[in-house]
């Protein structure tokens, strides 16, 4: 199988690249018509399985789970989580052939081989619909041609998901429909209808591609959602043992920092982040920012060309062959990090507390998350896209991080979100060796403010709020935050 | 003034020289007198409203108060301020005993607990213990008392009679997330008997509890007071522990103590007429509102609920009872469509079969209801207003515009119980007794055909819960069906017809009320 966007003439590529259109509600009108009755088979019963497949049937759908036999004889968790919820469970062969809809919730890695099963098993003119477009795009599986493939891509964990429906909302999704693959032209209607199956109509819905659903998704959880959170917070971490700063406090400031100071993200976008901040402090992020957009930039230029090239998904697939030799390898070292084995110690950190001692991950934010925005828009990517797959992830991840460190975060992504996080986590640290060396605990550990006058040049100040609030990640956040200002906000401890 | 009740410390006396006797009475006096905490001028404003305004409390050691009064008086804050006093705006003191071996702590258990997990993260979900796949993320009963009492260095035996006399043992292998809000609170009670801190401030501790339980907590709390702790309840109740040395209220903002109890009793409003659409019958889309048919539920292996029978058809006035843990809110949570494991043979809702093509919202749609963990999970963010209008789209906040026809309705009900000057306020900062009084308003915006009202009284002293059930009374005379989960020992609304029992997942009594 050959990669499917490098199969595309530049004129193809940039076309699917370019589909991001943000749906008004009223396009979701004939809420889940399109799909009533139908028989929907979900594969799979995962974080993304399960949690779908409960808020499907709670729209009034007809949804049953195949699982692979040996899952099925061991009552393993998947079976479990199917049966225990009284959904009927049976085998590929019992489920798929009256399946009208099949969805396949597996993990990536295992697509290839799932679909490959399957597709002989489906009746003809009935839909595959996917969360994610990994096994389409990069690894070109070829689906027969009577079969509509549609996406529906929730932008959240399973979890979120279910929550979110619960309360009488959703979570903002992708959709998407295959373009080699919609012989009857239904396929955006029974996207549109699986997604308000899901609920995500409520919370704004970006009509996608498979294409650009992939290759934005890989580059936000690379860099700023899952690699720069690990780099930053192994750093910072670093950073303060040697400086002497208690390890217990240090272990809670960087394991709850990040989610306290990426919430304000949810709220106020970068500027309303960096607005949390004192005056003096404010400058300072921003300085340090700067300095830090511009060592890192050609590393995200590096991310996003691979992605691009299919480079980063041969190197992965080569190591998927190799029985996750890197990954497991990677995996293990994190593990091993003095973060992740330094228990957070038993001491109160105010909310406040958790910007002006921990400058340096708001430094670390607002550098990535711009880094990784302007660097898929420069790639043909469109703003909204980059800003669901930049800034609207970044707090949904450090909430994990706060959970269980980095161990958690790197067990609820997917093992392509994980593995991508590893390779920029190797290359970003000694890239910053030298930065790092001016930082000092006024940055990380301690009050920045202590013992500095609260004075500041007042065109400095106006001039950097401008810079701020006028970046283009700023000015579509905006737009799409209106339509999102009901997500429930995290409580943090 | 305060007299000591127990007198073993002077017959011991007795026994020695004059001068002895005279030297440990001064001793005693003294340690008697001192204080355990001494709040100076302390003033919390909340907004424009001043909530405590320059208020002095001694706490002399060994003495157990009684804190009473109206609601929203700022018994809370004053309590929460006493176990963490971060930034006040006063003095706060604390002289706790050097010699004792009691923690020198004080330990404020409050009426509404917030369940976090092991890591501290609050951020559960409304329903979410009926979601098996993340059941399994927290700890059980007994390991969570093992971890607690391993950390405090405490005695499991000494545990084992507080579960037993609050009850609890039943729930010891229930996952945390598995527990309702009242068995939450209980938990975080027998945690603080067990540590007994010098000094232990308990918030509503009656409420939710039954008359076995709350005798049992009184003679906890008499013994504690013999080994040197202290305490504060914060109760309207009467029948609290015998060694209640003195009662106290907050009357605009300053504290006024005496030694009998004689706290003015809320003064409420008489209701006035129903705003017009509330008055008005339901529309019925079928005679028979619930139907269950040989219903059973389990966890893994663990069955909630055994061949449940039962049928309630439209305007019918039910009590469902039962003690903690029998099923109630599993049976609740079936007919609101709010339980996965809904979707069998045998459930039928407003004359549907459940899982016939119906979504969860068409059945919420004609559902009003209140329990404690819809108020519990209630969107943080959510105004009065928005809390109450939110009812006209069951979601828990509002994410929707308002029509002006439904914006009328909801001023008109909030006028009506006089909630207008708080209207814009978060929900989650008026008292109790208020928050409740907007939930059972976004309960009945919509005028619907079935009410559920799951505990709505639950942490509510007597005279709100008088004023709250008549308002019941009121609404349902329209012909709403209703489900009314009560204690035993609350008062109920008089228009309660029926009444199903449960025991242990089973139906154990179907009657007529008298
Ligand atoms: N995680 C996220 O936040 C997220 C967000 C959006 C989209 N997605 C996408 O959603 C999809 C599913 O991800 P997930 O995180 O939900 O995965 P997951 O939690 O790892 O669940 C995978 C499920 O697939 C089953 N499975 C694994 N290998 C299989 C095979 N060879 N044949 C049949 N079943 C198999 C597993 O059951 P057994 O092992 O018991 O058989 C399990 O129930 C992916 O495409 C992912 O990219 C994920």
């Amino acid at each position: 199988m050959a990669n499917y966007f490098n199969s595309l003439p530049l004129r193809e590529q940039l076309n699917q690249l370019g589909v991001c259109e943000f749906m008004d509600i009223a396009e979701f009108a004939d809420g889940v018509a399109a799909l009533k009755g139908k028989k929907i088979v979900i594969v799979g019963a995962g974080a993304q399985g399960l949690n779908q497949g409960l808020n499907l049937r709670d729209s009034g759908l007809d949804i049953s789970y195949a699982l692979r036999q040996e899952a099925i004889d061991n009552k393993r968790d998947s079976w479990k989580n199917a049966t225990d919820n009284n959904f009927k469970v049976g085998t590929f062969e019992e489920l798929i052939p009256g399946a009208d809809v099949v969805v396949n919730l597996t993990p990536d890695k295992q697509h290839t081989a799932v679909v490959t099963k399957i597709m002989p098993l489906m009746k003809k003119n009935s839909t595959l619909l996917y969360s994610h477009g990994f096994n389409i795009v990069e690894e070109g599986m070829q689906i027969r041609k009577d079969i509509t493939v549609i996406m529906v891509a929730p932008k959240c964990p399973g979890s979120e998901v279910r929550a979110e429906y619960l309360r009488g909302f959703g979570v903002p999704t992708l959709i998407a429909v295959h373009p080699e693959n919609d012989p009857e032209g239904k396929g955006l209607e029974q996207a549109k209808a699986y997604c308000v199956g899901t609920g995500g109509h409520r919370a704004g819905v970006l009509r996608s591609s498979f294409v650009a659903e992939v290759k934005s998704d890989l580059m936000g959880e690379q860099t700023i959602l899952c690699g720069l959170l690990q780099t930053g917070s192994i750093l910072s971490f670093d950073k303060m043992l040697e400086k002497g700063i208690d390890p217990g406090y240090a272990s809670k400031l960087v394991q709850y920092g990040v989610e306290v100071i990426t919430e304000a993200l949810k709220h106020g976008g970068v500027s309303g982040m960096m607005d949390r901040l004192s005056n003096p402090a404010k400058i300072a992020a921003f300085k340090i920012s700067e300095e830090l957009k511009t060592i890192m930039r050609p590393l995200f230029q590096k991310h996003q060309d691979d992605i691009m090239s299919g480079e980063f998904s041969s190197t992965m697939m080569k190591d998927w062959a190799n029985g996750d030799a890197n990954l497991l390898k990677w995996r293990a070292e994190t593990g091993e990090t003095a973060f992740e084995k330094t228990p957070a110690g038993d001491v109160k950190i105010g909310e406040q507390e958790y910007f002006d001692n921990y400058t340096l991950m708001v430094a670390f934010i607002r550098a990535g998350v711009e880094l990784a925005f302007e660097t898929m828009v420069e790639a043909g990517i469109k703003a909204e896209s980059a800003y669901y797959e930049s800034l609207h992830e970044t707090p949904l991840i450090a909430n994990t991080i706060a959970r269980k460190k980095l161990f958690e975060m790197n067990r609820v992504i997917s093992d392509t979100a994980e593995y991508g996080c590893y390779l920029f986590d190797q290359a970003c640290k000694p890239l910053l060796a030298g930065f790092m060396k001016t930082v000092d605990t006024d940055l990380v550990g301690k009050n920045f403010n202590e013992g500095k006058s609260g004075s500041v040049d007042n065109a400095e100040l106006v001039h950097i709020n401008a810079i701020l609030r006028d970046h283009p990640v700023e000015v579509v956040g905006r737009k799409l935050r209106k339509a999102m200002t009901a997500m429930k906000s995290i409580k943090t401890a | 003034m305060y007299q000591p009740k127990d007198t073993s410390s002077y017959s011991f006396v007795f026994n020695r020289g004059y001068c002895t006797l005279y030297n440990l009475f001064i001793r005693n006096w003294k340690i008697m007198s001192e204080s355990v905490v001494n709040i100076l001028n302390l003033n919390v404003r909340f907004k424009d409203k001043i909530v405590l305004d320059h208020l002095s409390w001694n706490i002399v050691r060994g003495q157990n108060w009684v804190l009473n009064g109206i609601s929203g008086s700022g018994k809370t804050t004053l309590a929460q301020l006493i176990e963490t006093p971060k930034g006040i705006d006063g003095t706060i003191t604390y002289n706790f005993d050097k010699n004792s071996p009691l923690p020198r702590q004080v330990l404020y258990v409050s009426n509404w607990y917030h369940f976090r997990n092991l890591e501290g993260d609050a951020n559960f979900y409304y329903q979410q213990r009926y979601n098996r796949k993340q059941a399994r993320d927290t700890l059980t009963v007994s390991g969570d008392f093992q971890v607690f009492g391993k950390e405090k260095n405490l005695d499991i035996a000494d545990a084992d009679r507080i579960i037993d006399a609050l009850g609890y043992r039943e729930l010891l292998d229930s996952q945390l997330i598995e527990l309702s809000s009242g068995e939450h609170k209980k938990l975080q009670l027998i945690k603080a008997l067990w540590l007994k801190p010098q000094l232990l401030i308990l918030d509503q501790p009656y409420a939710g509890l039954d008359v076995a339980s709350r005798k049992n907590l009184n003679t906890l709390l008499e013994e504690l007071s013999s080994i040197g702790s202290q305490y504060i309840l914060i109760t309207n109740d009467s029948s609290v522990p015998n060694n209640v040395h003195m009662y106290a209220q907050i009357i605009d903002g300053k504290l006024v103590a005496a030694d009998t109890n004689n706290h003015h009793h809320e003064i409420l409003h008489e209701l006035e007429p129903l705003p017009e659409f509330l008055t008005e019958k339901p529309v019925y889309h079928a005679d028979q509102v619930v139907k269950m048919i040989d219903m059973n539920i389990h966890y893994g292996e663990k069955q909630v609920l055994n061949h449940i029978n039962w049928e309630v058809k439209a305007g019918e006035k039910w009590l469902l009872q039962g003690h903690n843990g029998s099923g109630k809110s599993t049976l609740l949570s079936l007919v609101c469509a709010d339980h996965p494991q809904s979707y069998v043979d045998g459930l039928f809702l407003f004359g549907k079969q459940r899982g016939s093509g119906e979504s969860i919202w068409d059945i919420k749609e004609k559902i009003g209801l209140i329990s404690p963990e819809l108020h519990w999970y209630f969107d943080p963010a959510a105004t009065v207003f928005t809390s109450i209008a939110s009812g006209f789209y069951d979601s828990i906040g509002l994410f929707k515009q308002l029509p002006y026809s439904q914006t009328v309705k909801v001023r008109e009900i909030i006028a009506f119980l006089n909630l207008k000057d708080v209207q814009h306020e978060l929900l989650n900062t008026l008292p109790l007794g208020k928050q409740r009084l907007a939930l059972l308003a976004r309960a009945i915006i919509k005028n619907p055909e079935l009410l559920i009202l799951d505990e709505p009284c639950q942490g509510l002293d007597n005279d709100q819960t008088q004023y709250f059930n008549k308002f019941v009374d009121k609404l349902c005379a329209n012909g709403t069906t209703l489900i009314y989960v009560g204690h035993y020992e609350s008062a109920l609304p008089s228009c309660l017809e029926k009444r199903i029992l449960l025991d242990k997942g089973h139906v154990v009594k179907i009657e007529t009320i008298q």
